[in-house]
């Protein structure tokens, strides 16, 4: 049963057991479906993009493909302190590729249904809307990422639309 | 023997992980599947195939082989529904059956699914011929060859819709082509009512075309709604009341002549050259596979530009090297050229369009209106063509609906009763300029005007120049039309066209005078897929204008810079007034040059919009392989594109129109306040 706090809206999705890519965003460590992800590439020489939110560093050329990088520890709004932009992980979103910037890739790792557990909710501060759930194994706990809500375009035009305003 | 079904087949197949076991299963059920009396023999036949296939099948190629059998499965699956549901309704209506206008399905139950896709795309052309030739028809009733084009288009579709067994079409085509026999044999003449319906039929021959397709697709299995009424009419067309009596129609002269057409020349001939156009040898190749070419010689380029930039390379000191580089280089540029010429076609499919649509506005609304069509042998890269199709159709509605004057009125102002609207096409510098003139009433300024008050589009035209008032139909939702018709005046559009033309980065001006008529100038790029582009620096960052925006660039003397009102910069050039736009300050860019007189201007834009953007530097001119910024990043304004440039990075493709409307707003905001962001 979920808990009456964790105020998750009905179109959001519950992490499902199988294989997850993680990787660190500071000291945080977070989860990937790996059927979500491309490939894993070093830094590239990035193109930054005119009138676009922070959290997109720019646009690199993959193989003659132009694909954009978003800046996972802007998105969430976490310091870029002791950022290491040491690769890209290349994931597939609703039939596009993307970029994503992470500190460092960790493991792909296998995910039991019985280790998961719902979001818990941190109330307004915290916003948990990207997350499927947690993991916790080998006593650690990973954040299980909703990649497809963090990098969907609509998503970016409100984004774009209060940078507009607000700039 | 054991009793299987195409169903456990599937379901098996799905569980399989191509082991030996499940290798073993899947060849028994296909022997026994093959071998089944219950099932149709076409299923049979191609689970008999499978199974050769299948034992022939290596072990480590077993994965790709289910993934082939499975489609097998779908297929022979199809089939049995289809069989079943022809079937079901001859068991219904063993009356109707007999009747061969009462269809049960579209498709045969054992069709080649492939051969009805060529037969598919085959008939099409065939009709695009054939309408050609009726509307030359209309024009010269006794215009042999085309009667015969036209005729043989009928008969050859009828022919190969019979050997497919696609009854319907092959009774419809039948009867139409009854019609047309008559009309050739000069036992009736193709004008009036018989041309009416000879168009109608073909159009009824294509939507029969579009269903098989949908049902192909397996989207639905439906005749056109008007089938049988047609066919009644088309079986005995007089009973229906047809005859080659005129009721309005459009006159035709010259779809194919041209100008010499108007100086009342013989047609015959010119007509004739551009139905023969067949006779070149010519091999289908799929789009995609073009495309995917074109795109890959275009990565071609750039990595050859890569190379020949490379500093090993140009330092020098390799003579030899450097020699093999510029060899190569050559090479790849002509490639270029010839894969490009592949991909562009002529205008000729529009334009009959617009031919077809210009008669059935005009007779619709009771004018006259003649069709000249010039220059549609004028190439242009097939890609753009069907974003082509839509501005013209909105061009020529709003001619002929608000442009050209009803009969009487066009007497009354002394002109002659029939209008005319031209369309042109021709290359100029680098472009293909598409140009659609009327002789109507040409646009009311003051109409537009107050519409446009009335709309909120603006608050007052005061100061506004003629082109600028002008443009304002290009406004969504603008319509000048008093009631709502069949034809236009839904304010829907207009701004079709200039959303469309600039979609393929190119321009649309109009021209206009009271009482002689409206000219549409539209300007386009040969082609999409390569960009001619500037390269300009601006701080840190560089950016690709494309060379059709730009009209030059010159570094501006201190005495021709002033600010209006404190705030909004200007420049002269010339005699010019010309607001100046800073690209740093619009995109944020930090490092760039400050001061115009130690940069560089370009001019940019047209008419009203024409505007000195201030950038740091040329660093030269590049053709680029322009590239969605990809479906990520949602629509970046000022942007249209992203191309890879010679150090392999990627470069921006400047949207100059909406880069200007940007500029607009940010001015009649805060002119000293940026909503970019500054770079970090």
């Amino acid at each position: 049963m979920m808990p009456p706090a964790a105020v998750t809206p009905s179109a959001t999705r519950r992490a499902q057991a199988g294989k997850y890519l993680t990787f660190f965003l500071a000291n945080e460590e977070y989860g990937l479906e790996i059927l979500k992800v491309h490939e894993i590439i070093g830094m590239l020489p990035i193109t930054r993009v005119p009138r676009t939110p922070l959290f997109v560093r720019g646009l690199i050329n993959l193989r003659g493909k132009v694909i954009p990088i978003i800046d996972l520890r802007q998105r969430f709004g976490m310091s870029r302190e002791g950022a290491e932009d040491s690769c890209v992980i290349v994931v597939q979103v609703h039939g596009t590729q993307l970029g994503v910037v992470v500190d460092k890739v960790s493991e792909v790792l296998s995910i039991a249904e019985a280790d998961i557990e719902p979001t818990p909710s941190f109330g307004v501060d915290v916003s948990t809307e990207y997350l499927l759930g947690l993991a916790k194994s080998d006593g650690k706990v990973r954040l299980l990422l909703d990649i497809d809500r963090v990098l969907t375009a609509s998503e970016f035009d409100s984004v774009q639309a209060v940078a507009g305003v607000e700039g | 023997m054991p009793s299987y079904s195409l169903n456990d087949l599937a379901a098996r197949l799905i569980a399989s992980e191509a082991t030996s076991e499940d290798h073993r299963d899947i060849l028994e059920l296909l022997r026994v599947l093959s071998a089944d009396p219950s099932l149709p023999e076409g299923v049979c036949a191609l689970m008999g195939d499978a199974l050769v296939r299948w034992n022939s099948t290596l072990v480590d190629e077993r994965a790709r082989a289910t993934l082939e059998l499975q489609s097998v499965v779908v297929a022979a699956q199809n089939r049995l529904e289809l069989r079943e549901r022809l079937a079901h309704v001859l068991d219904d209506a063993p009356a109707q059956a007999a009747a061969p206008a009462a269809p049960a399905a579209l498709l045969p139950p054992d069709s080649d699914l492939s051969l009805l896709g060529d037969f598919i795309a085959e008939s099409r052309e065939l009709l695009e011929m054939a309408e050609a030739g009726l509307l030359a028809l209309e024009n010269d009733p006794d215009d042999v060859e085309a009667i015969n084009t036209v005729f043989r288009a009928f008969h050859t579709v009828k022919g190969t819709s019979a050997f497919l067994a696609l009854d319907y079409l092959t009774e419809f085509a039948h009867h139409s082509e009854s019609i047309l026999s008559r009309a050739r044999d000069r036992e009736i003449r193709c004008t009036g009512g018989y041309a009416d319906l000879a168009l109608r039929s073909l159009d009824m021959i294509r939507s029969i075309l579009d269903a098989i397709q949908n049902a192909v697709d397996g989207r639905g299995d439906f005749l056109p709604a008007a089938y049988d009424r047609l066919l009644a009419v088309v079986r005995e067309p007089e009973a229906a009341g047809i005859s080659g009596v005129s009721v309005g129609a459009v006159t035709l002269p010259a779809i194919d002549a041209g100008e010499t057409a108007l100086g009342g020349q013989d047609l015959g001939t010119q007509r004739r050259r551009s139905t023969d156009r067949a006779g070149e040898s010519t091999v289908r190749v799929r789009t995609d596979a073009l495309d995917r070419l074109i795109e890959m010689v275009g990565e071609l380029v750039i990595a050859e530009s890569m190379i020949s930039q490379d500093p090993l390379v140009r330092q020098g000191g390799h003579l030899e090297l450097n020699r093999k580089v510029a060899h190569t280089e050559k090479i790849v540029r002509e490639l270029q050229d010839l894969s490009m010429a592949m991909r562009m076609v002529p205008l000729k499919a529009p334009f009959q369009k617009v031919a077809r649509l210009v008669r059935d506005l005009g007779s619709r609304s009771g004018k006259r209106v003649e069709f000249v069509a010039v220059g549609e042998e004028t190439e242009i890269d097939r890609n753009m063509v069907e974003f082509l199709g839509d501005p013209l159709v909105h061009m020529v509605r709003n001619s002929v609906d608000h442009g050209i004057e009803l009969p009487a009125d066009r007497r009354a102002a002394g002109k002659p009763e029939h209008g005319t609207v031209r369309l042109s096409a021709y290359h100029a510098s680098g472009n293909v300029v598409v140009e659609l003139r009327d002789d109507g009433r040409g646009l009311d300024r003051d109409k537009i005007v107050r519409k446009a008050i009335q709309q909120g589009l603006i608050a007052s035209a005061e100061g506004m120049v003629d082109s600028e008032v002008y443009d304002l139909i290009f406004a969504p939702g603008f319509s000048t039309a008093e009631k709502v018709t069949d034809v236009s005046g839904r304010g829907v559009g207009m701004d079709v066209v200039r959303r469309n033309i600039e979609a393929l980065r190119g321009r649309v001006e109009i021209q206009s005078r009271a009482g002689e008529g409206t000219t549409f100038l539209v300007r386009l790029p040969l082609t999409l897929a390569i960009t001619d582009g500037m390269l300009v620096r601006v701080g840190a960052e560089r950016y690709i204008v494309p060379t059709l925006n730009i009209h030059l660039s010159f570094r501006p003397p201190r005495s021709t810079l002033s600010t209006v009102a404190g705030k909004g910069e200007i420049v002269m050039l010339r005699d010019e007034v010309l607001p100046l736009v800073r690209l740093h300050q619009l995109f944020g860019v930090s490092d760039a040059k400050e001061d115009p007189t130690e940069a560089l201007l370009m001019v940019v834009g047209d008419g009203a919009q024409r505007t000195a953007l201030l950038v740091d530097e040329l660093l030269g001119q590049y053709h680029v392989v322009a590239k969605t910024l990809g479906d990520g990043l949602g629509r970046v304004q000022g942007i249209s594109g992203g191309a890879i440039l010679g150090d392999g990075r990627v470069g921006l493709i400047l949207d100059v129109n909406e880069l200007l409307s940007l500029a607009r707003h940010v001015d009649a905001g805060d002119p000293h306040h940026s909503p970019a962001r500054a770079v970090a």
